[in-house]
């Protein structure tokens, strides 16, 4: 009798352990062998530009997989398009929670994209991870939306920078600037703003576009008629270009602050061609990726795997900055998916994400390390200035603090 | 279409050809292309309601794009610009030399097709099938290839459009011509649907007047800008419904 | 009278089984696909709408995607800054649609044709930059943000519904919601093209002039098509915004207006039964095609190529060529020997 007692205790201890066990394993879009987690990414419309953000990640993703993924289990990365219209973002958030059945969202693109998805991700405690934005509100509300983490340099400290610089050398300068009519434009300019501090009032002009107007000659025509002589570009890389093209025509040359943006360095290629080189000369921006075309980088051991990445597992142009970006933030979600354990939870990768440290990042500029605690929900926060000289990027002084 | 002659275009030149040979071959493949679309697609909707073609065009505009993206990636492009970019000013007004070189080829390419139309046979015949075609075929004028060459003629100037486009903005990809469209459309209502002067004068008007808008009124700023010129083709065409130089239409009862 | 009953028989048959298609659909489909339908729901919604204006009337509109997002921000507008429950402000779209859809008629009383489309169509590209300007009601860029921003949602975070004692999920709430006023327009539609003013509409698209010269009042009958079709836009417009709890300027750009007209046509112009297919072909022919290709730009080619094929297939639409279908068997149902 004892016997079979112990039996069926044993029977059921079992079961029991299996329960817990399978209990364990069994948080939503995580396998024994697979994470899968999903985004959204502007696949078409007037955004489609930036879909190798989500191309490189997805590329990264299969060179790790191939080296046996994150604690044996390979990452399933899915992503939609959202035509970057932000109700179709919606539509594919839901459809990646409810029918994918993801772990997580991941690197979903566009400010306004993503904080159309935002409230519904937290509410229903699903990670809104690395979000593709500079917009400041994703690092800074993390106390409202605590599943919500972004990634690159925030675009109001980016303007803060550039302010603070034309306070510290140039304080008697005259200051225009072109800005995209959105978030991301209007967030540039307020960082400008408050690095400028009691100096505002140099700013004599601000033009804005929207991103469907066929052109911003006229916004450049009056940037100039208020005698401006500094220029500070906030716009993306169809306008900046044509920021430099009809400042030429009015045989006119201000200092331009380029957007990390519109920066890379085939988008100045394009701006210098069809200008000339004193156009572009002296341009000012940050940077924080290492440029696939800058010369500077061409035997660094990052950019060797960068090509070999893009190459075997067919990540796109690898002359795409963009792509660059991408592979950052996979391999820092890599290190956050290694950091929540055996067996990761959704509240475990949150808590990852919180207590970032990597110093390793073979594609951020040497030195910039992904960091974030309790009270820092900004992962990348360093980036140096760089000026365009004689056809590339020229970093000068040192890494910064872009808060 | 335009925007697809234009990858057509940036693809020759990147093979190696001149801009003025690419821009040669790009004009001939497009009124290859314009013919070819007609025959394939329209041709079988002819006698169809006129919504009908509507949509077929419609499914043509997805179809082109979503080719565009296919064979080329999104990323940005630009086409060399066949005349330099110095600034130059005429009469106090700041140009540059491509500008008065896109203005020049435009009204050439305006000109050439004029003068197709009123001077040579086939044009006679193309316009005859437009008006009248029970009547042309019966004096022998083959009217739907007239049609295909209508849009042949489109194609190229569409071609013709877009390769100026494209250095005028400095930069192009898939999206190039879709601004450039309503405007378009716009400015040939305008002056009048049927009257190529006509066509040319509105847009030239609907462009001045935005941009003068748009920088002297400063509710309207540069955010209203296509609003309020939308509104003014409005005003015009509810006086004048035919367009500036259009010919106003007259049913019989 | 007798060679009419079975006629009405076999459309009473047809509601029926319509009525329990709809009734028991979501037993029978994934709780997502629910969500779907809605969507299609929406369409479907707008498309009879515009078929009632350029089908029956003849008039063409490419703007009325742009009288959508009438219908969708004031619903958004009201429920985010004067905290009115959401469904109860789909009437209220309706209308306030239905008098753009009026002012936007006028213009037609002196335009036909091209300039009409390109009239309606500069409305639908307008649109989105109005609604950028006007911040403080709408939102700007950004746009309104039901789910966060208004307080008395009936579908919200919860992700059920109670209503008259029954819980079901949000997505089927939302599947009866929109197929149930759906299916109210769809039959007012029908009644109003049955009667006086149907026999009207289509007298002022065959004929202006004839129709003008027995004393038909054309500006009268062109602007209340308008306004109509209006209102019709702008419940789909509410519904949309109910179903994604979020507007934007740029989910009504003049794709909205080409994929409605497209709706319309491929379901069969002056025919109300298509329209179901039409809007189903909207709604999931985009999702397919990616499904066939995700490749660089295939989807938008495969759409592009579907319509042009079913246009080449079928000139008067699918409902054109079920009625077609049809006549031989409504014609021996009608004409006793």
């Amino acid at each position: 009798m004892a016997r079979v007692k112990y039996l069926i205790l044993l029977v059921l201890g079992a079961l029991a352990l299996a329960t817990v066990a399978a209990g364990a394993a069994s948080e939503t879009g995580v396998t024994s062998t697979q994470v899968t987690i999903g985004g959204t990414t502007p696949l078409s419309g007037p955004a489609s530009a930036y879909q190798s953000v989500a191309k490189g990640a997805a590329a990264y993703f299969r060179y790790v997989n191939a080296k046996g993924g994150v604690n044996k289990r390979k990452i399933n990365y899915i992503y939609k398009d959202d035509a970057y219209d932000p109700s179709k973002t919606v539509d594919a958030t839901r459809e990646l929670v409810s029918q994918d059945k993801v772990f997580a969202i991941f690197n979903s693109l566009g400010t306004d994209q993503n904080l159309a998805t935002r409230a519904y991700l937290n509410a229903l405690k699903v990670p809104q991870l690395f979000v593709a934005s500079g917009a400041t509100t994703f690092g800074n509300d993390y106390k409202k939306y605590p599943y919500t983490i972004g990634y690159q340099p925030n675009y109001r400290a980016e303007g803060t920078i550039y302010g603070r610089y034309v306070v510290k050398h140039a304080p008697k300068a005259r200051i225009g600037v072109l800005y995209q009519n959105d978030d991301y434009g209007k967030d540039l300019l307020a960082g400008l703003q408050r690095g400028l501090g009691a100096k505002a009032g140099l700013v004599k002009s601000k033009q804005s576009y929207n991103v469907d107007d066929p052109d911003v000659q006229s916004q450049i025509a009056k940037l100039k008629a208020a005698k401006v002589n500094t220029l500070m570009v906030f716009a993306t890389p169809k306008f900046a270009i044509q920021a430099y093209v009809y400042a030429r025509k009015l045989s006119w040359k201000p200092l331009v602050y380029m957007n990390a943006v519109s920066s890379a360095a085939n988008i100045m290629g394009l701006s210098t061609a069809a200008t000339n080189k004193k156009q572009t000369e002296g341009t000012i921006s940050i940077v924080f990726l290492k440029d696939p075309t800058d010369p500077a980088w061409r035997n660094n051991s990052g950019m060797k795997l960068y090509r070999s990445i893009m190459k075997k597992y067919k990540g796109g142009n690898p002359n795409d900055v963009y792509a660059v970006y991408g592979m950052s933030v996979a391999h820092t979600f890599v290190a956050a998916l290694q950091k929540a354990g055996k067996n990761p939870t959704r509240a475990r990768i949150v808590k990852a994400a919180d207590s970032l440290n990597v110093t390793n990042d073979p594609f951020l500029l040497p030195g910039i390390s992904v960091k974030t605690s309790a009270t820092d929900h900004f992962p990348l926060d360093q980036a140096k200035l760089q000026r365009y000289h004689d056809g590339h990027w020229v970093a000068f002084g040192g890494l910064f603090r872009v808060r | 279409m335009a925007m697809f002659s234009t990858f057509i275009a940036w693809s020759l030149v990147n093979h190696g050809f001149s801009y003025w040979a690419a821009f040669v071959l790009t004009v001939a493949i497009s009124f290859a292309g314009g013919v070819a679309v007609e025959r394939a697609v329209i041709r079988p909707v002819e006698r169809a309601p006129v919504l009908t073609v509507v949509i077929v065009t419609l499914g043509l505009f997805f179809v082109v794009n979503g080719a565009a993206r296919w064979i080329w990636s999104p990323e940005t492009r630009s086409l060399p610009n066949a005349f330099s970019t110095r600034p130059i000013t005429v009469a106090g007004v700041a140009f540059s030399i491509s500008d008065l070189g896109t203005i020049a080829v435009s009204l050439a390419a305006v000109a050439l097709l004029w003068a197709f139309f009123r001077f040579t046979k086939l044009g006679l015949a193309s316009r005859a099938a437009a008006v009248n075609p029970d009547a042309s075929r019966l004096v022998g004028v083959r009217v739907t290839w007239m049609l295909a060459l209508g849009w042949g003629l489109a194609a190229a100037m569409g071609a013709v459009s877009g390769m100026l486009t494209a250095p005028a903005l400095a930069s192009f990809d898939q999206n190039l011509m879709q601004p450039v469209l309503l405007y378009a459309f716009a400015g040939a209502v305008l002056g009048g649907i049927d009257s190529p002067l006509g066509a040319v004068v509105g847009s030239l008007l609907l462009g001045v007047l935005i941009n003068l808008i748009g920088t002297y009124v400063n509710w309207v700023g540069t955010d209203l800008r296509l609003p309020v010129a939308l509104a003014v083709i409005l005003g015009v065409l509810l006086v004048r419904p035919a367009g500036l130089f259009g010919r106003p239409m007259e049913t019989r009862v | 009278m007798r060679s009419r009953a079975p006629g009405i028989a076999v459309w009473l048959l047809v509601a029926a089984v319509v009525l329990l298609a709809y009734l028991f659909a979501p037993r029978f489909i994934s709780d997502f696909h629910s969500r779907e339908l809605a969507g299609a729901g929406v369409f479907f919604i707008a498309i009879v709408g515009l078929n009632l204006l350029t089908g029956y009337t003849g008039q063409i509109s490419l703007g009325h995607g742009a009288l959508m997002a009438v219908g969708g921000y004031t619903t958004a507008a009201l429920a985010v800054h004067e905290h009115w429950r959401d469904v109860w402000t789909i009437p209220l779209a309706g209308v306030a649609a239905g008098i753009v859809g009026f002012l936007i008629g006028l213009p037609a009383l002196r335009l036909s044709g091209l300039y009409l489309a390109l009239a309606t169509f500069a409305f639908a590209i307008a649109i989105p930059s109005l609604l950028k300007k006007f911040s403080g009601l709408t939102g700007g860029s950004q746009g309104l943000r039901l789910l966060e921003d208004a307080p008395l949602q009936v579908t919200g975070l919860s992700g059920t519904v109670t209503i008259f004692g029954h819980t079901m999920t949000q997505n089927h709430f939302l599947y009866y919601l929109t197929w149930g006023i759906g299916l109210l327009g769809f039959l007012i539609a029908w009644l109003l093209v049955r009667g006086r003013v149907g026999r009207t509409f289509r007298a002022v698209r065959d004929s202006e002039v004839a129709a003008a010269s027995v004393g038909i009042n054309l500006a009268w009958t062109k602007t209340l098509a308008f306004a109509l079709s209006g209102v019709y836009a702008g419940v789909a417009g509410s519904l949309l915004a109910i179903q994604v709890e979020i507007v934007n300027p740029l989910s009504f750009t003049f794709l909205l207006s080409i994929l409605i007209l497209v709706g319309v046509v491929v379901g069969g112009l002056g025919s109300l039964g298509g329209m179901i297919l039409g809007a189903l072909f909207v709604q999931y022919l985009p999702d397919l095609s990616t499904h066939v290709s995700t490749a660089e730009g295939a989807p938008d080619f495969i759409f592009g190529a579907a319509i042009i094929v079913v246009m080449l297939l079928l000139p008067t639409g699918v409902g054109g060529f079920l009625r077609r279908l049809a006549r031989p068997l409504t014609t021996r149902l009608y004409l006793r020997p």
